[in-house]
């Protein structure tokens, strides 16, 4: 070994045995990975959290949210004292204004921050040409896309964290748990999994970091508004009024008159449709705050069909021995209890107490943005990967040849002179020109070497 | 002599541009090989193959054994690339950015920190340890990323372009500095159009022109072969007319293939002899009364080569194409 830097020529390194080798190199990849993650990592964050850019945004984004949590609260209080009569729930009621207000500042900002964050991943070591470097070592790509997104995704989950204690205020009013807070979180920072994901994943599709930014939000805007629009629209499309649309009056075996089922369902869109929607999983949070049916989670029981009128209707249920023709919709305010003596209909009364089915949504929500959050990675993997084994096929293609083409020194068919020199035939013929595949015999590519060509 | 590199059949195509074209390559350890040949001849395709950057179109290649096709990680692990134009991570310390390599490679910490010392030491950068790797010159840079090849101790380096963009100081500086890996047991694969930058650097060099190996072998060897066509440049005193008749002398020797007057009154020579034949002349010359003033075998480096069998298909060349076609003529 070399005095000055260590560098011995050969390092024979060949653990002996079949299975000591293939165990070893299990062991090294799985390390490996690990370690590259951790290089990456290591690297993106000293870069982010020098200087004091890191903790001026912070400070910036708690003092804004603070200040949001102040004025609802003030404006909830103020609301509340002029209301007539007052309430008895009052606090309850800022509690979850404040709650549901931070919830949407922070679900915004990590909409946000999230895609800024890993747009550039990929595409900048791409412009600055330093992914040629990176994929040179050991580490793997999967390591190169997960490094980046951890890294990304550790600077806005310390952006989150570091307002639970403002979040942990509405303890102060009531009317949000301690399980709504972790619930509402749990959602943030799946959303921001996912839209982190989608970055990264535009980051390794595009070239360019702008073209990367402009596609990963404008996936945003089509997964957070363009569902809602969608949702909405369908929706209209379909038979609106058979939720009201009353099943045949038939006899029953008693003698009593009961309504049969309702001939139609009501069409609503699937609920698939609004999963990624960070929105409505924020909603479903609301609504388990909520201690009656209305508000959010009227939205939600819309949105998963479990609408409490829609399942009495579609029931038939005999309710009260008389003969029931009509939904019975039970009249409950949030916060209050059922204020007129309606009778509840029993389907729904088994699925939750006064007739709100919490936490219907976001577990699926959250499951959903996992599994794209997954295929997404799997996909950037195979994209920054040099050797891959899959291409994306046209729109991309000629962009990244004409790239690599570019990438390398091939000169222009503009710069070939005519007449090649006189030592050797073969040197003068230009291989840019049209290939004749009868002057070119002896470079035809094999059957792997045709597809490589071919894509 | 075992050979650390080894490519059969290599071959590269973009669509319909062939980059690389069949390249049968052996490099032995320890060697400092050099790839010479004019812009867009494929070498940046070849070493980009080789550092597992590019998949082959047809063909393979071997470094230390391992496939770059099959076994791309296990080639990594043996290879140092450096590439023609690089990029450096804002935000980044000199040390950190070696450091962070050093991670990429798995070292653990007590040894990435000694090694980036020694490296920081060898490159010459130690004083700028603590400095932003933007804030460095290009060569530094150069220098740098040099040093981040040798993080992992590679066995071998591939350089692209090394001295490109650096001034002759810098040059110089690097160039000592790939004496010093050699001494130190690196087989190494350099890239360059400027040739002369090469020559006395390496052991073997390979020019290519168009993806295909014109010229290779050890660097003694091709000058050797190229005496046969060497340009010997003669001034006789006298006018025009003297230098006109000595040109009309000289045509008619055997061993000359050609004799050109030149606009300054220099006799330019084809000249198919050796050196004992170019000694025969002049002798037969003066015998004849011809009052020579010079007798010089013309700078007979392997640029004349390198001019000869590339012949004029640099977009430098092209250029300044009067000269290049002259000299290309002449030789």
């Amino acid at each position: 070994m070399s005095a000055t830097i260590g560098i011995a020529p050969v390092r024979p390194e060949r653990p002996p045995g079949r299975f000591g080798r293939s165990a070893s190199r299990l062991g090294r990849s799985v390390g490996q990975r690990f370690g590259g993650i951790m290089a990456i990592g290591v690297k993106e964050l000293r870069g982010r959290m020098r200087g004091r850019r890191a903790f001026v945004v912070l400070t910036v984004y708690l003092t804004l949210i603070a200040g949001v949590a102040w004025m609802i609260e003030s404006i909830a209080e103020r609301s509340l004292a002029n209301s007539f009569g007052g309430s008895t729930n009052a606090s309850a009621q800022i509690g979850q204004g404040v709650f549901a207000a931070l919830l949407v500042l922070e679900m915004v900002i990590v909409i946000v921050l999230a895609p800024s964050f890993t747009a550039g991943a990929i595409s900048l070591e791409r412009e600055k040409q330093t992914i040629d470097l990176l994929i040179t070592t050991p580490i793997s790509s999967l390591a190169i896309v997960l490094g980046k997104l951890f890294s990304a995704l550790v600077y806005l989950f310390l952006v989150i964290v570091a307002s639970v204690p403002l979040t942990a205020l509405v303890f102060v009013y009531g009317g949000a748990g301690p399980e709504d807070l972790v619930k509402g979180y749990l959602v943030l920072m799946v959303t921001a999994f996912g839209l982190g994901s989608v970055g990264v994943f535009c980051s390794s599709l595009a070239r360019r970091t702008q073209p990367a930014t402009v596609i990963t939000y404008a996936l945003v805007l089509l997964v957070t508004f363009g569902t809602g629009l969608v949702w909405v629209f369908w929706g209209s499309l379909g038979n609106q009024s058979s939720i009201i649309a009353q099943g045949p009056v038939v006899t029953g075996p008693d003698g009593n008159v009961v309504q049969g089922p309702a001939a139609t369902r009501p069409q609503y869109p699937p609920e698939a449709l609004l999963w990624l929607n960070p929105f409505v999983s924020i909603a479903d949070v609301f609504c388990g705050t909520e201690t009656g049916f209305g508000g959010t989670c009227s939205i939600i029981a819309t949105v998963t069909g479990r609408d409490p009128n829609v399942i009495a209707n579609g029931g038939g249920v005999n309710v009260g021995g008389g003969v029931v023709t009509g939904p019975a919709p039970a009249q409950i305010v949030k916060g209050g209890g059922v204020l007129a003596p309606v009778p509840v209909p029993i389907a729904v009364a088994a699925d939750a107490a006064f007739g709100v089915a919490h936490d219907t949504f976001w577990p699926h929500a959250a499951l959903a943005w996992l599994v794209v959050s997954f295929v997404l990675i799997v996909a950037s993997v195979q994209m920054v990967s040099p050797t891959r084994r899959w291409r994306p096929g046209w729109p991309f293609r000629r962009r990244r040849a004409t790239a690599a083409t570019a990438g390398t020194t091939v000169g222009g068919p503009a710069t070939h002179p005519t007449v090649g020199p006189a030592t050797d035939p073969g040197i003068g013929r230009d291989p840019t020109a049209a290939p004749d595949p009868e002057t070119t015999p002896d470079v035809r590519p094999g059957p792997e070497g045709a597809k490589e060509a071919s894509s | 002599m075992s050979h650390i590199v080894r490519t059969t059949g290599l071959t590269k195509r973009y669509n319909r541009t062939l980059a690389v074209a069949g390249l049968d390559l052996d490099i032995a350890e320890g060697e400092i090989f050099g790839l010479v040949g004019p812009n867009g001849a494929g070498k940046t395709t070849i070493l980009r193959i080789l550092a597992t950057l590019l998949v082959p179109s047809a063909g393979d290649a071997e470094i230390a054994g391992a496939s770059v096709r099959r076994n791309p990680n296990a080639v990594r692990q043996v290879i140092g690339y450096m590439p023609d134009s690089f990029g450096v991570y804002d935000d980044m310390k000199v040390w950190e950015y070696l450091d962070f390599f050093g991670r990429c490679h798995g070292l653990p910490a007590a040894r990435r920190r000694r090694v980036v010392a020694d490296l920081l030491e060898l490159v010459d950068l130690a004083p700028k340890r603590d400095a932003y790797v933007q804030t460095l010159s290009r060569g530094m840079q150069q220098r740098l990323c040099l040093a981040h090849a040798l993080v992992h101790d590679p066995q071998v380096l591939l350089l692209d372009e090394p001295a490109s963009g650096l001034d002759p100081r810098a040059r110089v500086e690097l160039r000592e500095l790939l004496r010093e890996l050699r001494n130190l047991g690196k087989t190494i694969l350099i890239s360059s159009h400027i040739l002369p930058e090469l020559e006395e650097l390496c052991t073997s060099i390979a020019i290519i022109d168009r993806g295909r190996v014109l010229v290779s072998g050890r660097v003694a060897d091709i000058e050797r072969r190229l005496r046969v066509g060497a340009v010997l440049r003669v001034r006789v005193l006298g006018d025009g007319e003297a230098a006109e008749a000595a040109r009309a002398w000289f045509e008619r020797d055997a061993e000359v293939a050609a004799a050109s007057l030149l606009d300054d009154g220099t006799i330019e020579i084809g000249f198919r002899g050796d050196d004992a034949g170019s000694a025969r002349l002049l002798a037969e010359a003066i015998s004849a009364g011809l009052r020579v003033i010079t007798f010089a075998r013309a700078a007979s480096d392997l640029e004349e080569l390198f001019l000869q069998v590339t012949a004029v298909d640099e977009p430098d060349a092209v250029k300044d194409g009067t000269a290049v076609a002259r000299k290309g003529a002449a030789a």
